[in-house]
């Protein structure tokens, strides 16, 4: 258990840039929702959010893309998982602490925004009731985005093919751009971008085992 | 317990088509140092990798410390120290950072030896890696390597790029560090005086082959080199099994034979050469002869000298 943190705690310092820029965009958005808390009606809280979330959607694509790239392609280039399988470390292990920074630079940047909500709809509870589970909509689908994207990125990263990932990415974003557009952010693009995600990582895990180091 | 700690059964390994090991059969029991020679390229570290898992092999088995080298448990890479070719440390690591990593992930640390080492090689914490001389990152890397004690060590060419000063201090310090503990050694190297000084048995790689496996003094006493004159010309084949190389000029035949024997000298009687004579042969000179593109012999001939 030790031996994982040193390595998860490896990850996060090696990746301290995308945990300080989750930590600022967190705080922008606290921000934003705390002051449309305050100053808007409620009837456009969800025109407000659909609007902060286009943005936010695409710093999220690129941020998380960019650090999956990073970690594999970094990791690759300069022979660290080859160094570190020469301590009682496995690649099973190595993958897992990765990946699993990878999901604390995602709670770095949701969690904050989902506690503060919380607390704000113990201040003020809205009137429109559907407000409440829309914005819990938006915020587990942009959670599943910024996972879907980091699992783009670590593929990218970590192949040399450098076309297949990057397509993938435009197509997926084009889906789920669309998805959003007819359905909104309900369960159906939660459960499209969870299956995406269990694939990414399914595919990764496997030629992260199999391929030379 | 004399288990065997290194274990290879018909290794081969292809890269794009071509076939770099070629059925390598290998036991290295333990407390052995054993020193694996062959020319660059030709395969070495290419083992080593498929032995530590970076690797796989295109077919064979491998087995260090009695786990399969395919899925090594984290228990076992504990038990492994190794230096590998080109020092491959995480370059962008401050020493320190570098050293507090693999002492927070090793299952055993000897502090006070590191610390004795550390001293001893004058190596500065606060810099990074990728500052560092070739020669301190061999240094780091083998500091590293010892002190997590492990029983089974693996030197991959860790003096090369060295510098002659730099490279006699490494070997030093490492017969020294051998000798201290008793230990599981795989020494790999091209540079046959660092092997010498080291190994009490040699593998030599050729042409995807592991045409010598046995002790060191067994090896000078079994590899003969031979002048033979003949009244006329030269034969091209003289029958005589074990050949690892054959020269024929005219009416000289230079002929380097393993396990030379009675039996093999009446053979070579029977074509009535005017005079044979033994040319003496360093460890160099059996290296250069398994190694060198034979003529008229195959390399097979020369898997004989194994297991002696």
């Amino acid at each position: 258990m030790l031996k994982m943190l040193t390595l998860i705690k490896r990850e996060i310092y090696d990746n301290i840039a995308y945990f300080v820029g989750a930590f600022v965009l967190s705080m922008i958005l606290i921000i934003c929702i705390v002051s449309a808390a305050y100053h808007s009606d409620d009837e456009s809280a969800p025109i407000f959010a659909i609007a902060l979330s286009i943005p936010v959607i695409v710093i999220l694509i690129i941020g998380f893309t960019s650090m999956g790239v990073s970690q594999m392609y970094i990791d690759r280039n300069r022979k660290i998982s080859t160094f570190l399988l020469t301590l009682p470390v496995t690649r099973g292990r190595i993958l897992t602490a990765r990946l699993i920074a990878g999901i604390l630079a995602i709670l770095t940047l949701f969690l904050p925004i989902i506690i503060t909500t919380i607390i704000l709809y113990q201040l003020f509870i809205p009137s429109v009731p559907f407000v409440k589970s829309m914005f819990f909509d938006v915020c587990t689908t942009l959670t599943l985005v910024a996972l879907a994207y980091y699992s783009i990125g670590l593929q990218t990263g970590w192949m040399t093919g450098k076309v297949l990932p990057p397509l993938a990415g435009f197509v997926l974003t084009f889906i789920f751009a669309s998805i959003i557009i007819i359905k909104g952010f309900g369960p159906e693009i939660q459960l499209l971008l969870i299956i995406f995600v269990v694939a990414s990582v399914i595919r990764i895990w496997r030629k992260f085992m199999d391929t030379s180091l | 317990m004399n288990e065997n700690v290194i274990s290879v059964e018909n290794l081969v390994k292809y890269f794009d088509g071509r076939c770099v090991l070629d059925g390598i059969n290998l036991e290295v029991p333990q407390g052995c140092i054993y020193g694996l020679l062959g020319r660059n390229g030709i395969g070495k570290t290419t083992m080593i990798r498929i032995l530590l898992g970076l690797e796989s092999p295109t077919r064979g088995h491998t087995s260090l410390l009695g786990s399969d080298s395919t899925n090594l448990p984290a228990e076992v890479r504990g038990r492994i120290g190794c230096v590998s070719e080109g020092h491959n440390l995480i370059q962008n690591y401050k020493v320190s950072r570098l050293i507090k990593l693999c002492k927070d992930l090793s299952f055993r640390w000897n502090n006070e030896f590191f610390e004795h080492l550390i001293e001893t090689f004058r190596l500065p914490m606060d810099r990074k890696v990728r500052e560092l001389s070739i020669g301190m990152r061999a240094q780091l890397n083998l500091a590293l390597a010892m002190a997590t004690e492990p029983e089974l060590l693996i030197l991959d060419d860790p003096t090369l790029g060295l510098d002659t000063v730099a490279r006699r201090q490494f070997l030093e310090l490492a017969i020294e560090l051998i000798q201290q503990q008793e230990r599981t050694i795989l020494f790999c190297s091209h540079i046959l005086s660092d092997v010498e000084r080291i190994a009490d048995r040699v593998g030599i790689l050729a042409a995807g082959k592991l045409v010598v496996d046995c002790r060191l003094e067994e090896l000078k006493k079994r590899i003969k080199k031979l002048q033979v004159i003949f009244p006329d010309a030269a034969p091209e084949n003289i029958y005589i099994t074990e050949i690892i190389n054959q020269q024929v000029r005219e009416r000289e035949m230079v002929l380097t034979v393993a396990n030379w024997n009675r039996q093999k000298q009446n053979i070579l009687d029977t074509f009535k050469p005017s005079s044979c004579t033994e040319i003496p042969m360093s460890l160099e000179d059996i290296f250069i002869e398994c190694t060198k593109p034979a003529q008229g012999v195959t390399l097979t001939a020369a898997q004989e000298i194994q297991n002696a």
